[in-house]
């Protein structure tokens, strides 16, 4: 790539390499793990570079998901890393390197490692004998499992900030700013240099392709795997056509849990806080509720807030997720994921996921209030238990989905010779909606909801042949990956930064 | 000002610092000198706590300006550094709109526009790389928070699902003893867990505190690193609908063993005597749902029903006994039973913090000196050595301060040798101001120490 910049580049590069203390190696990646001490070298072409990133995108995206498995061949390490200029892109690849790179290094033997650490010149402090001894307890309560002979472990002293991960979790002891990190864990600290060295490798490399974002053959290139690879996205599509603020009580009946919980608090409190408003707020902008409608809608359940009131402390919040104020992003609804995932609720909260955030004898009681019997409730809290959050509700949503249209659960797991699976159409969306895990909370109201308006449409006896023709306009498209993403309508893709700043 | 190029900065001179002639501050028009309260109309006490008039008397006579300028500066000399320069305002006017990213060049300048919004609320926000109020000249993504203290903010609200004593805004010396318990355990744990040195502990006004950390290495931690440390202190999980919020490894993190010491210390007290939770069968029904075992639930409940009025601390001793027994007779309940008491003791007394405030670089969060809107009393600094004797009834509220001026004043005619005093010092206020400027006082001593430090290198060279 770059062809008429190569000679250019290249020397910008050596020189910017070796002004930002990276020394250069003659043997520049003599091992598997690599430090990215310096910028590849290597020139590529578009395509290639399209197709070595797609790769490592799939290494790293397979690696988050799949919970390290086997690793395919990594020839592409040193082709992508040099191509990272997006910023938000660039964390994401810093974050999902730095996973591969860990597994990668717990795998070496130790003799490897050893060898590695040595050649990358890392030392740490270590810990006297002396002061052990002294702390003995107190390490050995840090690092229960770890670290249970602390005569024999060798524990290194430095700064908490270089081991966040441990110091949040509380798995090391830390005194006066320091801390104790035993070598089990050094794979922390080895992965902390990792991180430093290759964020900064990208920010010289960064600054080596200075017009890299101006570069338009690179930018659609950049931007596709970008979609393709931080999660599916969810924009309005409305199958309930434009929302007035009044119908959102009679569309209750077909949110998930987590949404019709919110929807039920926040009438009942006649507020809810951020996170809540947040996760409920772009829930209904998704099935499509327009900012004027959503406005009023807010404000009438804000109901002890006089209009002013409101304006002045919730508005801007509702005009923002609208992407009218501030950054001006376009914020989209959240997945299940990030709701799982996601900051869980605190105190006087009532956003997340029940099935992940209420204790069993809750998810119980709101169960059965949606007349979920005994096997299928017995049911549910085991892939609770076993933490398959989005099981649990794809089985939540087909017993209770069932019953709405007076079926069985078979029936929407795209059983034959059903009654309702005798319309044509109704016969492969019902397959739609049962195969597919619920994925996305605005997924199981539209599946809901489409489900719903098929079956008024067969009971009332074949007379839908129009009605059905729009429901097959699926809003799912499977991608090359069997996985439905969402369209997107209008604008450029953004990622979503949920942090609003109040 | 004469500290600066001599880099020997003892304590006398930082004393200095805070009686730096004050005329210039004073000389304006200073209606309060020559007019007693009552002339302002029927009485100072009559007015709204966030009547503006008030209030602008109050950020002209009252708020420690100086300090609070040396504060924000972070510097030896009296010169505004970026640190000031670039600090994010967000006042709060009465209106309840709020302008934020507001930005001053020197302290007068920041003083003017006090005294011309007088805003209800005053707001701090990060440092960042450029003066906020340049930022709509920048690209959105060109304009970074930089640094900000490390803070944090506890809220009694959170508190009120176990709470019984009082509800909203509200509170009461019972149930301020759990803020008492989270100063206790938040503050020895940053000092000597995370080394940091300086705290200052502020009564928000009304339910609640915050905390603000001071030491250069706090400011410049990153959002991932506040994170970490957020979540290293917090121990109480999950929402409204999860009744057991509080699920600790068998072995304490020596953190937390610490923590459990200060917690036996207020447990009794507040569970026991302020809040009922073992009196009232809707309250003991909540600490019942917490053990994960209907058989010990059962029991107790049956025992409990059968003498309501049994003292709490011997229905504690039950609760104990029947989680001892029922690990006795079926050994394999150990795992989920035995350390249930304890968790219960966490969940009912540890601090419960307001994260977002924490883990956000540009939260904003309330200024200390503030007055609150609702209750008009002054957001004070709470000294952490007597935090246990810190009643959220007694800060001044600004008519207060007036009256105290007034008879000040009348007790003290002007006198030529007399040295002249700031308003503030003349009050109960002033306690509050040296709590202040200690802190401030500590940070300067730092930020001289490190002067010299690299001085004393470069002159190596
Ligand atoms: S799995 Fe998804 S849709 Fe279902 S309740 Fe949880 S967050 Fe909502
Ligand atoms: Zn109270």
């Amino acid at each position: 790539m770059f062809t008429q910049e190569r000679t250019q580049t290249r020397k910008t590069r050596q020189m910017l390499a070796s002004g930002a203390r990276f020394t250069y190696d003659d043997e520049p990646y003599p091992t598997r793990l690599n430090f990215y001490r310096d910028p590849p070298a290597l020139e590529i072409s578009i395509e290639e570079f399209e197709q070595f990133a797609l790769d490592r995108m799939q290494v790293l995206t397979a690696l988050q998901t799949a919970q390290m498995r086997n690793l395919p061949p990594d020839q592409m390490d040193k082709a992508v890393g040099d191509a990272i200029r997006n910023q938000e892109l660039r964390q994401w690849f810093l974050r999902a390197e730095c996973a591969l790179f860990r597994y990668r290094f717990e795998k070496e033997s130790l003799k490897e490692q050893l060898e590695f650490l040595e050649k990358q010149n890392l030392t740490w402090k270590k810990v006297s004998d002396d002061d052990k001894r002294l702390l003995k307890d107190k390490l050995k309560a840090s690092s229960p499992f770890k670290a249970q002979n602390v005569d024999d472990e060798t524990f290194f002293e430095v700064d908490f900030e270089r081991v966040c991960g441990l110091v949040g979790k509380r798995q090391v002891y830390i005194h006066a700013g320091k801390a104790f990190v035993p070598l089990a864990d050094q794979v922390v600290l080895v992965l902390d240099e990792f991180r430093e060295r290759l964020a900064q490798a990208l920010e010289v490399t960064g600054r080596a392709l200075p017009r890299m974002d101006e570069d338009n053959r690179l930018m659609p290139v950049l931007n596709n795997i970008n979609k393709q690879y931080l999660g599916r996205e969810f924009t309005t599509s409305a199958v309930a056509g434009e929302i007035q603020a009044q119908d959102v009580d009679a569309l209750k009946i077909h949110m998930p849990l987590c949404m019709e919980h919110l929807h039920d608090e926040l009438r009942r409190e006649k507020h809810t806080k951020h996170g809540g408003r947040m996760q409920y707020g772009l829930f209904l902008k998704g099935i499509g509720l327009s900012l004027e409608q959503a406005l009023i809608f807010w404000q009438t359940a804000f109901a002890n807030k006089s209009p002013d009131e409101f304006n002045k402390q919730y508005a801007y919040n509702v005009r923002h997720s609208y992407g009218m104020e501030g950054k001006r992003t376009d914020y989209t609804p959240y997945s299940c994921k990030s709701i799982i995932m996601g900051s869980a609720p605190g105190v006087g909260d009532h956003h997340g996921c029940p099935f992940r955030h209420f204790s069993a004898p809750n998810l119980r009681a709101k169960l059965a209030a949606h007349q979920v019997d005994e096997f299928d409730t017995e049911d549910i809290l085991g892939l609770v238990g076993a933490k398959h959050y989005q099981i649990a509700c794809t089985r939540y949503y087909e017993v209770t989905r069932a019953r709405m249209i007076g079926g069985s659960p078979d029936t929407l797991r795209g059983g034959s010779g059903s009654a309702l699976a005798s319309g044509q159409g109704a016969g492969s969306e019902f397959r739609v909606a049962s195969q597919e895990q619920i994925e996305h909370p605005n997924q199981f109201f539209e599946q809901s909801y489409k489900l719903m308006q098929q079956h008024k449409s067969t009971a009332a006896g074949g007379a839908g042949a129009n009605g059905d023709q729009d429901m097959e306009a699926a809003p799912l498209d499977p991608t090359v990956k069997g996985r439905y993403t969402y369209r997107k309508v209008g604008g450029p893709s953004s990622i979503v930064n949920h942090d609003m700043e109040m | 000002m004469d500290i600066d190029t001599n880099n020997k900065t003892s304590d006398d001179e930082l004393d200095h610092m805070f009686d730096m002639d004050d005329s210039n501050v004073f000389r304006a028009d200073n209606p309060w000198a020559r007019a007693p309260v009552e002339s302002l109309g029927a009485s100072a006490s009559d007015l709204a706590a966030d009547s503006p008039l008030l209030l602008k008397l109050f950020y002209q006579h009252f708020f420690p300006m100086k300090p609070y300028f040396q504060w924000l500066n972070y510097d030896i000399s009296p010169t505004p550094s970026r640190t000031f320069m670039n600090r994010e305002f967000c006042f709060t006017l009465h209106d309840e709109t709020y302008i934020r990213f507001q930005s001053y060049k020197t302290m007068d300048e920041f003083r003017q526009e006090l005294a011309r919004l007088c805003p209800a609320k005053i707001d701090l926000g990060a440092i960042y790389n450029i003066r906020p109020k340049d930022k709509s000249m920048v690209r959105p993504a060109a304009f970074i928070p930089v640094s900000k203290e490390l803070v944090f903010d506890i809220d009694m609200t959170d508190y009120d699902e176990i709470r019984t004593c009082c509800s909203g805004g509200d509170v009461c010396t019972k149930c301020w003893e759990f803020m008492t318990v989270a100063m206790k355990i938040i503050d020895v744990a940053l000092r000597d867990d995370f080394g940091f040195k300086h705290l200052l502990w502020v009564y928000s006004g009304r339910r609640g505190i915050h905390c603000w950390i001071g030491d250069e290495r706090a400011r410049k931690l990153n959002n991932e690193q506040r994170k970490a440390i957020v979540s290293y202190l917090e121990v109480i999980k999950g929402g409204t609908q999860q009744g057991r919020k509080v699920k600790l490894p068998n072995t304490l993190h020596p953190s937390l063993s610490r923590s459990y010491d200060i917690i036996g210390q207020h447990f009794p007290s507040i569970v026991f005597d302020s809040q009922d939770v073992l009196t009232e069968p809707d309250n003991w029904e909540k600490v019942l749902a917490i053990i994960p075992d209907d058989g010990v639930q059962a029991s107790l409940r049956s025992e409990w029903e059968k003498s309501p009025t049994r003292d709490p601390s011997k229905k504690w001793e039950d609760l104990k006994d029947a989680i001892g027994s029922a690990i006795a007779a079926a050994p394999k309940k150990r795992q989920a039973l035995e350390h249930v008491p304890r968790d219960i003791m966490f969940q009912y007394t540890y601090p419960r913090l307001d994260e977002k405030v924490s883990t956000n670089i540009n939260h904003l969060l309330k200024s200390p000196f503030c007055v609150h809107p609702k209750t008009g009393r002054v957001c004070v600094p709470i000294p952490i050595e007597t935090c246990e004797e810190f009643d959220p009834k007694s800060p001044p509220t600004i008519p207060m301060l007036a009256k105290e001026l007034d008879e000040y004043d009348a007790k003290h005619p002007p006198s030529e040798n007399e040295p002249k005093l700031q308003a503030w010092q003349k009050t109960s206020l002033r306690g509050h101001v040296e709590v202040f400027e200690r802190f401030v006082k500590g940070i300067l001593r730092d930020v001289a120490e490190k002067k010299k430090m690299e001085s004393s290198k470069s002159l190596d060279f």
